[in-house]
């Protein structure tokens, strides 16, 4: 537009930019409902396929999963509350509760074997020996959602990765990656020697043995002198599986 | 699972460093408590009364995993169980050592039982009828270790229930009931 002079002028821009506003806020306004309906189509279309599956859901863990991802691109988060329509229609809130609590009880229980870190799939197999009743419906995924709840608890829950193996922590032990790279470098025999420590990971002997201390004294690790070659090894029960036993007793 | 004779071992015993003695205190705890839990109960189910420390017992040595219990380690164990009551040193230098899966109270309760049980309460029987008589057959009498049976029948007649004497024609003690 060409600019003109005069108070006339002046008048006439500031209608336009007047009109031009309105405008522009009636087409974002389109936008935003035909968005809205969008949405709530998708939502309605959801709880639709959540009612009619509501079945596979509960009992199906990858059915489950893929539920999951699906609610979470739409901004639905069915554990958000328990009392929301999504906990009302599937009880999946309760479930995942239960298992929280579930797992609680076996890292408590486990503790004092393996120093509060557990593999995952160690603590998957523990929890479905303690549901005996619906053995095949806990999947890891489920395990690690139940544990992402468990974080609101601020109890220090986490799940850490080493090498190929995740591991839970329920100790606020701070494992730096020294630690971290012990452990994975445990995963492929359940133990470590110095020697093995300084020669895989190049350290020093100083390094690896304040590392190795350090486990041991935060219970992660145990010492074995009996191997015929006298050389000491640095066991680690959370890498091992040897916390099933307690489950038993 | 391994297995010794008809006995369950638990997993700890196949995990190698539950053969060494930990270091750390929490760690060592525990350790010591599992081990407590399995010298029982191999013992109570293979009738073992005494362990000899310097000898081979079962318990010592894995031999799937190659791995055998210190003495250090074998002491402490036994000594865990001699300071909650259920073992008992035999010796000074702790060579050997009672094991006592029923305390001695305990074993003083099922001679009781099975005096009343068999109408015993006023007869009279010898120390080695308790232990090898038909009557005590299939009992947990049967077989028990005489140092164990003779604390338990003192027990007994410090209660009055009751009297030991000296019999005349055999080495045998024998027994006077009262209960």
């Amino acid at each position: 537009m060409r600019r003109r002079p005069g108070i006339g002028g002046l008048q006439t821009a500031a209608a336009a930019r007047d009109q031009y506003r309105v405008l522009g806020g009636n087409v974002a306004k389109l936008r935003t409902d035909l968005m809205k309906e969008q949405l709530t189509t998708f939502r309605s279309q959801l709880e639709e396929f959540a009612r009619k599956h509501k079945n596979d859901i509960r009992k199906n863990p990858s059915f489950r999963s893929q539920f999951h991802e699906m609610c979470a691109k739409v901004g639905v988060d069915p554990l958000a509350s328990n009392k929301g329509f999504w906990a009302e229609l599937l009880g999946i809130g309760d479930f995942y509760y239960e298992l929280g609590v579930q797992i609680v009880e076996i890292c408590l229980a486990t503790r004092l074997l393996n120093g509060g870190l557990i593999d995952l799939q160690e603590l998957c197999k523990l929890l479905r020996q303690k549901r005996k009743h619906d053995r095949e419906a806990v999947s890891e995924d489920d395990c690690l959602r139940a544990i992402s709840k468990l974080k609101t608890l601020g109890s220090g829950f986490e799940v850490i990765s080493a090498g190929k193996k995740k591991l839970v922590r329920s100790v606020p032990t701070e494992l730096n990656k020294d630690h971290n790279e012990i452990l994975e470098l445990a995963q492929s025999q359940g133990y470590v020697t110095v020697d093995e420590v300084e020669r895989r990971l190049n350290w020093t002997y100083g390094r690896a043995i304040d590392a190795l201390d350090t486990l041991l004294d935060e219970g992660l690790a145990m010492i074995d002198d009996g191997h015929r070659d006298g050389n000491r090894r640095y066991w680690f029960p959370c890498v091992s599986s040897i916390s099933s036993f307690v489950a038993d007793s | 699972m391994q297995k010794l004779g008809d006995f369950k071992l638990p997993h700890f015993f196949n995990y190698p460093p539950y053969f060494t003695l930990q270091p750390v205190k929490e760690t060592r705890e525990k350790q010591i408590q599992l081990w407590k839990e399995l010298i029982l109960d191999y013992c109570r189910t293979q009738k073992i009364f005494v362990i000899k420390l310097e000898e081979e017992f079962p318990l010592f040595s894995n031999s799937v995993i190659e791995r055998t219990l210190s003495h250090e380690a074998r002491e402490a164990f036994l000594s865990a169980l001699v300071a909650e009551g259920r073992s008992e040193w035999l010796d000074k230098g702790r060579r050997s050592c009672l094991i006592l899966w029923h305390r001695i109270q305990d074993w003083a309760d099922i001679i009781v039982n099975f005096v009343k049980d068999n109408g015993f309460e006023d007869s009279v029987m010898t120390v080695e009828e308790i232990r090898s008589g038909i009557e005590s057959r299939g009992t947990e009498l049967h077989g028990i270790d005489r140092t164990i049976l003779m604390r338990a029948l003192k027990l007994l007649e410090q209660k009055g229930k009751l009297a030991i004497f000296k019999g005349t024609s055999t080495d045998d003690e024998g027994i006077k009931f009262s209960v």
